[in-house]
């Protein structure tokens, strides 16, 4: 299997010297930034932030907009249709970008000619959690398990990036866990904490008082790297199998923006995410940002679909 | 316009009110709504017990609710008493004032839209005078201009194209 | 730490001006935007989180608190007046709160609605503040199956709390079984019965039927109501302070809401609509004024009030100790908490003590504060019933357009509205009852989910419900609670037959 993310090429490739604008306001509307998930996730929370230091900081009035469903599709159709004039922006991730590409055999908007997209803001990895007093703490004691009595587990939902990862698991090391999907990972993590699952795959920073506490067991990460906050912890790579998955986040815009204003929009945001409070405040949750130019992060947009293509598929999510 | 309103509504008091047995009719829809609902379920699969599809909750509930609604058909139809008179004009304006909020909210915007809106709903009563309507329809348009979006902030657009 | 220091500390905590200033503010904007239908304590919630930016986490958590059963007793003013129910537990003190207000009592429901919150609160955040651990294991012993089971217990009940035939209260919870299921099935992300529609995908907002049916099929019928004058003008709007008789009626029906809302509230998404239910259910069963229920009994007000509210209290137990969130206020919770590096976990209730006995305290304290503010605030919401008619039902009208059209900020919700009112207005017609459609609804796709999984994880064995000790507890009290409802249906058909000319007014 290829790396999830080719990143480091296409930062290579289109590294260009872009025209640095001054952080600042782009306009005097103010600007709904568009989340594709309903209050209170990870996602509304760094909208919330953006909009905050918008304000705050360059005296962009901004408000967050909440249109949920449908996989995020409902909030990325709204945005394509809107005037490309830097009022309506789009919190995108997977799910609308990479996920649903795949998922939906028509999809009422095109994920890369259909928008402009302005600025990547990181991402969070996931991990394989088992129960700790399961005697599983390899990877290839959990293959072997479930080679043999088979193992169910947990993800935060059909077309979910964790099922995603799960599948992923299943092709590239050739077993097969049987699947049971929740809503969203809380309840998952409910029921294997009740002793209901043996497994499951989530973020690896929101179990870390699980983790400390003894509750959970991750084996895996699928970081192309190990995680700072739990360094004994080995990546799938490092075990012979390349599965590296991101769940990544950015901002976008409709198509055809002017590139000024993308080019200060996106400065504006590298400058916030420079701030410390808002480097502590994603450390929290566990997403790393590294830096992307505008081209950079519709490259990467573009990569995502391909390389995840094939998941997607296997993991028949598209209700066939 | 009133007048033929007024007219309308006299002879809707006129009428006796429908029987009962004509609950049936409810019951009826509830059948129907539940034989789509097996149908659909079995087309979707209904899968084995350890794994169950996507069509089994449909027809599981589905059967349950054909089953019933047959009890209610029998019951309403033995039922000799008077249904409440129905009306058929607030029914209408009712609904014309969501079909006018609907087409009209995220056109000309907020404060144009709930104008309109007011002054649909308030058609069917003859109490109010069509001025009396009319400036009912702007201070509830420009209450949730303040209300809505200056106060609770949610992002709608007062006016749109301006 | 022990109960009592804890406690003492919390309210030391929770006394500071600042954190009762928040807590007030809270109250206050939950109770107002809560009124607005189908704005509920979501909207609220998100509309402050920018402003906790600038909190310490004790004061921001306390007044998304405030908020939260702030919206909650907003909620029920809305229900009460105007048979505009925001959740589904709020739709069953629709039953009895609605035909108070139109027979002139509107000050006493809400005054009953205001002591049976309060009650139920206090109830709630004592069995909160003693049961914390227990409550946290609680959860932790219900699975797939268990959840099931209390879920039947729930449909069951609420096919009892409808008044008409039973027959066709038995057959809305199916519809609204039936019906929750369209949209995308969440376990294989297979489309259900959308028509080919994006917006179907995530099924019919909850708000949108529970407007549709009651807020606008009640506002068709109405408008004649009102027009003839039926009964605006022979209401005394200064009676809202319940007699000696009413206010003994109310005791009873308090603690036995509370005792099971503490229980439900516990159990993560289930809970608020389960205890009502069930609570309603029970009471109506034990009640001495039982016959009144669903015509104006004080009873039916105070019991679905004081069961929800002290579930909501015991709700924050799964939210803080597991990351569940109950509901999606309660999701947003979770998120201000994140705000300051706080995850939600089994650690939370050691780790960050203050705050959770602070929240614990504040309870009490907005409690109080949610009393005082709102008794006198009685007399204002009923002279808002002497507005004429003519003027108040466009505007309502719009006030639901609004609360839906904020769920997504899209038009086709108002279309599922306009479809949903006119089916509610023929349901009223043909004397089918909203509230037990709402309730399986609602309870529908938790049932089908837990049924799956249960069946996946059990593979493929149904005795499971019965051979799990809780699971088959719950499940034989839910058949003989369908027993007693069938026994008690067959008695009063009998009687009926005896008198047949009870029914029309």
């Amino acid at each position: 299997m290829k790396h999830l993310v080719p990143l480091s090429a296409a930062a290579i490739l289109l590294a260009t010297t872009a025209a640095i604008a001054e952080p600042g306001k782009w306009t005097d509307e103010p600007v709904r930034i568009v989340v594709t998930f309903p209050p209170g996730g990870t996602s509304d929370l760094i909208a919330r932030i953006l909009a905050q230091y918008f304000e705050s900081e360059y005296g962009q009035k901004a408000v967050v907009d909440n249109r949920p469903g449908a996989g995020g599709t409902v909030a990325a159709d709204y945005v394509a249709q809107q005037a490309p004039d830097g009022t309506t922006l789009i919190l995108g991730n997977n799910a609308p970008f990479t996920i649903a590409p795949t998922q939906f055999e028509t999809l009422p908007y095109k994920p890369l000619d259909g928008f402009t997209h302005i600025a990547y803001l990181g991402a969070s990895t996931p991990a394989l959690f088992v129960q700790p007093d399961s005697g599983i703490t390899t990877l290839d004691e959990y293959i072997e398990k479930v080679k043999g009595d088979g193992i169910t587990y947990g993800s935060s939902g059909v077309g979910s990036i964790t099922h995603i990862l799960g599948k992923a698991v299943d092709i590239e090391l050739g077993i097969e866990q049987i699947h049971v999907p929740y809503q969203g990972s809380a309840p998952a993590i409910q029921d294997f904490r009740a002793g209901v699952l043996e497994a499951y795959y989530d973020m690896l920073a929101q179990n870390r008082d699980l983790i400390t506490g003894g509750e959970t067991l991750p084996i895996a990460l699928a970081a192309p790297e190990r995680s700072p906050l739990f360094p004994e912890i080995p990546t799938f790579r490092e075990l012979g199998h390349d599965i590296v998955v991101e769940n990544w986040t950015g901002l976008s815009g409709p198509a055809g923006m002017d590139p000024a204003m993308v080019q200060t929009i996106h400065d504006t945001v590298e400058a916030i995410m420079d701030m410390q409070p808002v480097i502590d405040q994603l450390a929290q949750w566990g997403i790393s940002h590294t830096e992307m130019t505008s081209e950079e992060f519709t490259t990467f947009v573009g990569g995502t679909i391909d390389t995840w293509a094939p998941l997607i598929k296997a993991a028949n999510v598209n209700g066939g | 316009m009133r007048d033929l309103l007024l007219r309308l509504r006299r002879s809707e008091d006129a009428a006796r009110p429908p029987h009962a047995w004509l609950g049936a009719l409810g019951g009826a829809a509830l059948l129907i709504l539940a034989v789509i609902f097996i149908v659909g379920g079995y087309e979707l699969g209904f899968g084995s017990t350890r794994r169950l599809g996507t069509g089994a909750f449909p027809v599981i509930t589905g059967f349950a609710l054909a089953v019933l609604s047959l009890a209610v058909i029998a019951g309403d139809l033995a039922d000799k008493t008077d249904l409440e008179k129905p009306d058929w004009i607030s029914f209408a304006a009712i609904g014309g004032a969501l079909v006018v909020f609907a087409l009209t909210v995220g056109r000309i915007g907020l404060v144009p839209g709930v104008f309109l809106t007011t002054i649909t709903a308030s058609l069917p009563d003859p109490a109010l005078k069509f001025p009396g309507k009319v400036l009912l329809g702007a201070i509830v348009a420009l209450g949730c201009w303040g209300l809505f979006i200056e106060v609770i902030n949610l992002p709608f657009k007062p006016f749109m194209g301006l | 730490m022990d109960i009592i220091t804890g406690f003492s500390q919390g309210l030391m905590v929770a006394m500071q001006p600042e954190n009762l200033l928040y807590c007030f503010v809270g109250v206050f904007l939950g109770t107002f935007i809560g009124v607005l239908p189908g704005i509920g304590s979501m909207a609220a919630i998100s509309m402050l989180l920018p402003l906790t930016f600038y909190l310490d986490p004790t004061a921001a958590i306390v007044m998304i608190a405030g908020v939260y059963y702030g919206a909650e007793y907003g909620g029920s003013i809305a229900s009460i007046l105007m048979n505009i129910p925001g959740t589904p537990s709020s739709s069953i003190t629709c039953i009895d709160g609605y035909p108070m207000a139109r027979e002139g009592r509107a000050g006493i429901a809400l005054f009953t609605s205001a002591i049976a919150s309060f009650g139920g609160g206090i109830i709630g955040m004592v069995v909160m503040a003693v049961l914390a651990p227990a409550l946290a294991t609680l959860a932790l012993n219900f699975g797939p199956t268990e959840y099931f089971a209390v879920i039947l217990l729930g449909l069951v009940a609420a096919s009892a709390v409808s008044n008409g035939s039973p027959v066709k209260g038995v057959a809305m919870v199916a519809a609204g079984l039936m019906l929750g299921t369209v949209g995308v099935d969440i376990t294989t992300g297979a489309e259900r019965f959308t028509m080919g529609i994006p917006e179907m995908r995530d099924g019919v907002h909850l708000v949108i039927v529970a407007m549709g049916l009651f807020g606008v099929g009640e506002l068709i019928t109405s408008i004649r109501a009102n027009a003839t004058g039926a009964h605006q003008n022979d209401i005394d709007y200064k009676k809202f302070y319940p007699t000696r008789a009413e206010w003994k009626s109310m005791f009873g029906p308090i603690w036995r809401g509370a005792g099971i809302g503490s229980f439900f509230g516990a159990l993560p998404g289930t809970g608020q609509t389960v205890a009502s239910a069930v609570a309603y259910a029970v009471e109506k069963k034990v009640s001495p004024n039982r016959a009144n229920f669903g015509k104006g009994a004080v009873e039916g007000v105070a019991v679905p009030e004081s069961a929800n509210n002290s579930a909501t209290q015991t709700a924050f137990i799964p939210t803080l100790t597991l990351g569940v969130p109950g509901s999606a206020s309660m999701a947003l919770v979770i998120g201000a908490l994140m705000m300051y590096g706080i995850v939600p976990g089994p650690r939370l209730l050691v780790d960050h003590a203050d705050l959770f006995w602070g929240l614990v305290a504040s309870f009490l304290i907005g409690n109080i504060l949610l009393l005082i503010l709102n008794i006198p605030m009685i007399g204002l919401w009923v002279r808002l019933l002497r507005i004429p008619y003519k003027y108040m039902y466009p505007t309502i009208i719009v006030l639901i357009c609004m609360g839906v059209y904020s769920l997504n900020n899209n038009v086709f919700d108002i279309w599922l509205t306009l479809a949903f009112g006119w089916a509610g207005y023929l349901m009223k017609l043909f004397r089918f009852e909203p509230a037990p459609f709402l309730i399986g609804f609602v309870l529908g796709p938790m049932m089908e989910e837990q049924l799956r999984r249960a069946m996946l994880l059990s593979r493929g064995d149904p005795t499971t419900f019965l051979t799990r000790p809780i699971s088959g507890t719950l499940i034989v009290i839910t058949v003989l609670l369908l027993a007693w409802s069938i026994r008690s249906a067959l008695k009063a058909r009998r009687q009926g037959r005896a008198m047949p000319m009870l029914s029309d007014e």
